[in-house]
């Protein structure tokens, strides 16, 4: 038997049964089958930050409600902190928070303070308790003045912060986050991601950070699971996965002469954009030199710039070889 | 406990809010009271009916005052089950059950009581004939305000099933509309049930929707003397225990076979 860890998956699997649209002539239509996560595991330790990636419909976002209790797998187990979240549900919620990026917590039309006092009762927080956290938490978020708005009246940006207030004032030890920062500017993004760490470093809270955002997964997450058609495809070091991947390389160039066409083999792609060319190659081809003096056969270069593959092309690429 | 609490004064606030609705309500509910209290008068002139005019048109105006306790459901709630906003609430540590329970009551008390005050008065200020008429003694008021706050407990059960079942069809629309329309017949909101024939009221008023406001509004009246109000109660207690039952089951039934819509 393997050392416990603090969150434990083994061998999970859930199926939902959707109704496929019915053809002519049918009075109902045939039920079809989507097996959202096959057979998968993993484990987590107390403090750890982990990114959960994988392209749309793959089983985030299942993963994180039978994690957080809401949906009972058909097969497997999970553990966490020695508790089933299905079978231990009452006493497993109050031990995390969960953001749902794309819905709301928070009520609509009343000031957020009073929906706050509403988590407060429900989480059973003792006054001095609840106040100083709110009042932690109100200062990394930056979220003051904004007690006494109504939630309608709050921009995304200052919405999504006040949800994660809500989600963090019982002080879970696991904070699941689906898609925190979509839609939000990149102010609000960073704002986010800063209180992020903070709120891992100083309370060592556990996280599972689902999100398409490669940056966000970039600055944050050092482990990273990518999960595709409910099967999890990777896990380890968000660098590795990068590094793995990183193959091609684009370089931008002009030169003296605006018309200069260098000769290159085949398999650079390349295209012009005004006096400047755009190349993208792989570097299993050829070295840097190479491509250097072949450049430079052309003609006399005035400024050239090389750069890796953007963080989302080469996830695109990823999930392109991986088949998903 | 307190956690319930705080849900249900959260929702009162909330209800108190939407004032433009309320004095839209009022209007409305005051028209159709005063239609329908025309066309009773048109039909008593013609053929004199068993049950007094005064009984009647009272019936009429209690209705009215209360028809947002019956026909109108918290839409806050419905859009949650269908764009899966839901799952917070499933991850919290509460019943769901109680916790949709709590919300419901408070709506409906609140969104009632806005609309019934008001109402009330214009109905006591209108002509006898016309109006609402005084309960029939002191007693009569208490046991039906009694049975007013057990038919809201039967309502709220009954809303919560309803809940369940959207949780499985995901759109309220269909469900809603068939259930309206048995509210609104079996209640006594389109027709007094106390002008149905006599075999048909002994149904009629034995079934769930006849708990919630014509019960109470019998004892009003006193069509049902205080001496049957014990039986009266006892029927409400009845439905209100039996459908939170069923609710309950529900509710426990959909956790289990959950689909949570949208990523």
């Amino acid at each position: 038997m393997e050392e416990k860890s603090f969150i434990e998956v083994h061998h999970l699997s859930k199926s939902f049964q959707v109704r496929k649209k019915r053809e002519k002539g049918h009075w109902r239509g045939e039920k079809k089958t989507i097996r959202a996560l096959k057979d998968v595991s993993f484990s987590i330790d107390q403090g750890e930050l982990v990114g959960y990636i994988g392209p749309n419909g793959a089983g985030k976002s299942t993963t994180v409600k039978i994690l957080s209790g809401i949906l009972t797998p058909d097969a497997g187990d999970v553990r966490i902190d020695g508790q089933t979240p299905w079978k231990d549900r009452k006493e497993h919620v109050k031990r995390i928070g969960v953001v749902f990026g794309q819905r709301m917590q928070l009520w609509w039309d009343v000031p957020i303070l009073d929906s706050y006092s509403l988590l407060r009762d429900i989480y059973r927080l003792n006054d001095a308790d609840y106040t100083k956290r709110l009042h932690e938490l109100t200062e990394a978020l930056g979220l003051g003045s904004l007690l006494r708005t109504p939630l309608r009246q709050l921009s995304l940006g200052q919405r999504m912060r006040a949800e994660l207030c809500g989600s963090l004032l019982h002080r879970p030890r696991i904070l699941f986050l689906d898609e925190p920062t979509i839609g939000l500017d990149a102010v609000s993004k960073l704002a986010l991601r800063d209180f992020l760490k903070w709120e891992n470093e100083t309370h060592h809270t556990t996280i599972l950070l689902t999100t398409h955002d490669m940056e966000d997964m970039a600055a944050l997450c050092s482990r990273v699971m990518v999960l595709g058609r409910g099967q999890k495809l990777y896990d380890g070091s968000l660098s590795a996965l990068l590094r793995e991947h990183d193959r091609t390389r684009s370089v931008e160039i002009r030169y003296d002469t605006p018309d200069c066409m260098p000769s290159l083999p085949p398999s650079v792609r390349m295209h012009r954009e005004g006096d400047t060319l755009h190349l993208t190659y792989a570097t299993c081809d050829f070295s840097t030199s190479d491509l250097l003096s072949m450049l430079q056969k052309a003609g006399a270069i005035r400024e050239m710039t090389v750069q890796p593959q953007s963080i989302d092309y080469l996830i695109a690429d990823m999930y392109r070889e991986m088949g998903l | 406990m307190k956690a319930y609490r705080s849900i249900f004064r959260l929702r009162l606030r909330m209800e108190t809010q939407y004032r433009g609705a309320v004095l839209g309500g009022i209007v409305c509910q005051i028209f159709f009271g005063l239609i329908l209290v025309a066309l009773y008068r048109a039909l008593y002139a013609g053929k004199p009916q068993a049950m007094p005019l005064s009984h009647i048109t009272t019936y009429v105006w209690l209705q009215q005052a209360f028809f947002r306790m019956l026909l109108a459901s918290d839409a806050d709630l419905m859009d949650k089950i269908r764009t899966g906003g839901i799952a917070y609430d499933l991850c919290r540590p509460l019943h769901p059950y109680g916790f949709y329970y709590a919300r419901i009551m408070a709506q409906k008390l609140m969104g009632s009581l806005l609309r019934a005050v008001p109402m009330l008065l214009f109905a006591f200020w209108l002509p006898t004939g016309w109006g609402l008429s005084l309960p029939a003694s002191p007693a009569a008021l208490l046991l039906s305000l009694a049975a007013w706050f057990l038919g809201l407990g039967c309502v709220c059960a009954m809303e919560n099933i309803t809940m369940a079942f959207t949780m499985r069809t995901l759109d309220p629309r269909g469900i809603q509309a068939m259930l309206n329309l048995l509210m609104m017949i079996l209640s006594g909101n389109v027709l007094p049930l106390t002008l149905y024939p006599d075999r048909w009221q002994k149904v009629i008023t034995f079934l769930p929707y006849a708990q919630m406001l014509d019960a109470p509004i019998r004892l009003y009246t006193g069509v049902s003397m205080p001496s049957q109000a014990c039986q009266v109660l006892l029927l409400q207690a009845a439905w209100t225990a039996l459908l939170i039952f069923l609710g309950c089951v529900l509710w426990q039934r959909n956790q289990r076979r959950l689909i949570i819509q949208g990523g």
